[in-house]
């Protein structure tokens, strides 16, 4: 195809030696790609394997417009030549491939076929087709806010992963924000067994695109390796130049199945599968290179013959490399917190004025951003004028730290968290804070980036941390319903690779906010917002105040129970305790958890060596809330110590109802926590 | 009249079909066949009216051999040369590109001086989009034989009486 940008590569223009190392690096590729089954047929590894002939023009271009180290590729499970292209060796695509220690992408950790080399911004992506656009789109911003003019972000999917939302979202982010992001879209015609037609119903799915501002759009034959080159040259100078997105749509075929778990015999016929091959792009190459007499067929032999000697060596190699370690998989779940060595267990004896919940968290994001220089917020409603979120929670702040700094979001909760996951790969000094929804239970949407955001530092076995805290206005007593009165952290907290705090006084919040800010790692902070401006929440709040992770704290001192809980709930459970010293004269311990992962199991158990007796509260359902992991964990771990068995109090196992009379009915409240906290000290 | 250098592929079945009817009105003496997946500049440049068989590949492209081929030609002034185009396409399955190859050839062509002619009715054919459409013509003929295979034959006649006129206009 003869498309409409310059023509600076040709097989004529182009010099000898280049065009001799473009063969050496296509037959580099193809040699591993016809490779790599063979090693699941030998039950060896690489069981998952997505061929990529037939994409080799495209995929030899965007490797070769990568600059390691400056520009940022996001390479799909199908870019083997692309990373090739890159520069990643016979050596390190075979480690991956056989999942090997030595696997630079992670050591192992992904699945196969997911090349990957953060060490030169290769970044490692997930399985979850085009996701990753999100990522670049926040990487873009990255570049975009620390003036790298002269870099560009590369982002390379198959065209029917274009169907996924936030690729849209991704792309409408990129052209609002104007992000020299480069989109490829590498098309083959097919989603697994899907024809294309049943993906969209343009034919070229960039065609979607055409309205959007700012987006250049460019086609390309990807099966052409000339073509390509001058695709691609020409989307990434215009990003960096023009400091905005491109589409490249490139044409490909798909000479092998989708991969090593596919038959493609099932639903293309002979002459399908004969035409495709007709189509190879490298022996296309290798014609052109003879007929323009760029080489001799005596040289292109030698160039063959070298690069099977390298991938023999290299596949001896890896054979005898070391297999990553069982004990291992606790390595890199999440990183080292920040330590706070004025307040090692969270607790302070400050004195003065007691402020709210929701000055205490404007006060310390102001003080964290003043402190680091690095750090930023975004999400939904959060920076017009005087107001700073439906709360006011992070009002002011854009007047003070700039709108680089602060700003409004899309209504696109996925591409709120999933930008935040790309700009904190461009350093690791960067803090990212995200409203993630305007309510907690407006961030499902945005599940598959947090979900993805929690494996990353260990899928790439340390080498990329999201440090992001992700805030999140949570819980009911306010008469929301369904979509702003419910508690997720049931299910947010089943996922390893994340902390998760919910305080319930401003200090707390203001201590435990200070520490995520400052830590490397994810964290979920969920704020009550029943108790945002609550005095009974308030409290003195020192001003440099931080409460470590996983460090719980006695609200109220007791022998007859332990009551457990976080949150809303916490002050239910002190004002139940305080009837109960009253009308019964039982004295009830009340621990506020406030962190939930990590959990402090040492201060439970300590408490129930006195108590012998547990009641778990929280506002969320009992069944499948987080109180279904404290009852376990006190009955593993404290049998012996218990008198009566762990009692649960929480929502009723409905969704919460609008009218006060159906919300009252699900939650708890002092008095169900009072008839709770009575049974069980009668039991 | 001038000799017409016809280069098409000679493996492509379909297009030798359609060549022989050409042939068979133009006579035999007055073309020569050129199989454009070996042709070299020494066979290009020996004539100055030309017939290229152009079909549309995939999502609107050129087929291998004509990429593989242009280079050879890329850097020449076409002024004085006369082409005519005609390709296959479908409008049905592809009608985002109908014919598009045609028009990447004549886009080519023109960017180098050269004068393409025997441009056809876009009349008869339903499509959404063709880079070989100018206003109301396509840039050369376009033949459905997957969808309009009946009227291939008639389509040709007529076109081909056409171009050798146009031919003959510009050899006076």
């Amino acid at each position: 195809m003869k498309s409409n940008f310059p023509e600076k590569y040709s097989i004529k223009k182009t010099d000898k030696k280049t065009l001799l190392e473009w063969y050496r690096l296509l037959f580099l590729g193809r040699t591993l790609d016809e490779r790599a089954p063979n090693y699941l047929k030998q039950a060896i590894g690489w069981s998952y394997h997505a061929p990529a002939a037939g994409h080799d023009g495209i995929q030899l271009a965007i490797g070769q417009n990568f600059k390691k180290n400056k520009d940022h590729l996001f390479p799909y499970y199908r870019d083997l030549q692309t990373c090739v292209s890159a520069g990643m060796t016979a050596e390190e695509v075979i480690y991956n491939g056989i999942s090997k220690d030595a696997d630079v992408a992670g050591g192992g950790r992904h699945m196969s076929n997911h090349l990957a080399k953060p060490e030169w911004n290769i970044h490692n992506v997930s399985s979850a087709t085009g996701n990753h656009t999100l990522h670049a789109s926040g990487l873009g911003r990255a570049l975009k806010t620390y003036k790298e003019n002269d870099a560009v972000v590369i982002s390379s999917q198959g065209e029917s992963s274009v169907s996924e939302g936030y690729v849209y979202e991704a792309i409408n982010g990129a052209s609002r924000e104007k992000l020299p992001v480069v989109f490829v879209f590498q098309d083959n015609g097919y989603g697994i067994s899907v024809p294309k037609e049943d993906q969209t119903a343009n034919r070229k799915v960039a065609h979607n695109f055409e309205g959007f501002k700012n987006l250049r759009i460019i086609y390309c034959n990807g099966k052409d390796v000339f073509d390509s080159m001058n695709a691609m040259e020409e989307a990434v100078s215009w990003a960096k130049k023009e400091q905005s997105p491109v589409v490249v749509h490139a044409n490909c075929v798909r000479i092998g199945s989708h991969s090593n778990s596919d038959r493609h015999e099932l639903y293309r016929d002979e002459n399908e599968l004969n035409y495709v091959k007709e189509y190879d792009p490298l022996a296309k190459y290798k014609r052109m290179l003879l007929r323009y007499e760029k080489a001799t067929e005596d040289e292109l032999k030698e160039i063959e013959e070298k690069v099977t000697k390298e991938v023999k060596d290299a596949h001896k190699k890896a054979i005898k490399a070391a297999d990553p370690k069982p004990e291992s998989i606790h390595d890199f779940v999440i990183p080292e917190p920040y330590k706070s060595e004025k307040y090692p267990d969270g607790l302070h004896k400050g004195e003065g004025n007691s402020i709210k919940l929701i000055e205490a968290l404007n006060g310390t994001l102001k003080a964290e951003f003043r402190h680091n220089p690095d750090t930023y917020l975004w999400g939904q409603d959060i920076a017009n004028k005087d107001k700073g979120g439906v709360f006011n929670v992070s009002k002011g702040m854009q007047q003070e730290f700039g709108k680089h700094r602060v700003f409004n979001a899309p209504i696109a909760e996925d591409y709120i968290m999933g930008t935040a996951n790309g700009m904190s790969r461009y350093n690791k000094k960067i803090r990212i804070v995200v409203e993630g929804a305007e309510f907690a239970d407006y961030f499902w949407p945005a599940m598959e980036q947090y979900v993805e955001t929690t494996h990353e530092y260990w899928r790439t076995k340390g080498q990329f941390s999201p440090n992001i805290t992700i805030r999140l206005a949570s819980g009911g007593y306010i008469g929301g319903g369904l979509y702003h009165s419910q508690t997720t952290e049931g299910a947010l907290a089943t996922f390893p690779g994340i902390r998760v705090v919910y305080p319930s006084f401003a200090d707390d919040a203001a201590g435990l906010l200070r520490t995520s800010m400052r830590s490397e790692g994810l964290t979920l902070f969920l704020e009550p917002k029943a108790l945002y401006n609550s005095p009974k929440a308030a409290s003195v709040v020192p001003d440099d105040f931080e409460v470590p992770f996983g460090k719980a704290r006695v609200r109220r001192e007791g022998d007859k129970m332990t009551i457990i809980t976080y949150g809303n709930t916490t002050h239910m459970c002190l004002e139940a305790a305080e009837k109960m010293s009253k009308e019964d004269g039982l004295e009830v311990e009340v621990i506020d958890i406030r962190s939930l992962i990590p959990l402090d199991k040492e201060t439970i158990l300590k408490s129930l060596e006195k108590t012998s007796r547990a009641l778990v509260v929280h506002e969320d359902k009992v069944f499948g809330g987080f109180g279904g992991e404290l009852a376990a964990i006190i009955a593993d771990e404290a049998f012996e110590l218990l008198d009566a068995p762990v009692k649960r109090l929480g929502a009723e196992f409905t969704p919460i109802g609008f009218n006060r009379i159906l919300e009252a009915a699900a939650l708890p409240n002092t008095e169900k926590v009072l008839k709770a906290a009575r049974e069980l000290a009668a039991y | 009249m001038k000799k017409i250098g016809i280069f098409y592929s000679f493996r492509s079945h379909k297009t030798k079909q359609q060549v022989k009817k050409m042939i068979k009105h133009l006579g035999e003496k007055n073309v020569e066949q050129v199989d454009v997946d070996v042709a070299s500049h020494k066979d290009f440049e020996k004539f100055e009216n030309y017939i290229f068989a152009v079909p549309t590949w995939f999502d609107g492209e050129l087929p291998n051999y004509w990429d593989e081929f242009l280079p050879t030609i890329e850097d020449d002034s076409l002024k004085g040369k006369t082409f005519a185009l005609f390709g296959g396409g479908d409008q049905k399955g592809y009608p985002e590109n109908f014919v598009d190859g045609l028009g990447i050839m004549a886009d080519f062509i023109e960017k180098r001086g050269g004068e393409v002619v025997g441009f056809t009715s876009v009349e008869g054919y339903q499509f959404e989009a063709s880079m070989a459409q100018r206003g109301d013509q396509f840039v050369g003929l376009a033949l459905d034989i997957e969808n309009q295979a009946a009227l291939t034959e008639e389509r040709i006649e007529k076109w081909i009486k056409e171009v050798e006129k146009a031919f003959n206009a510009k050899n006076k």
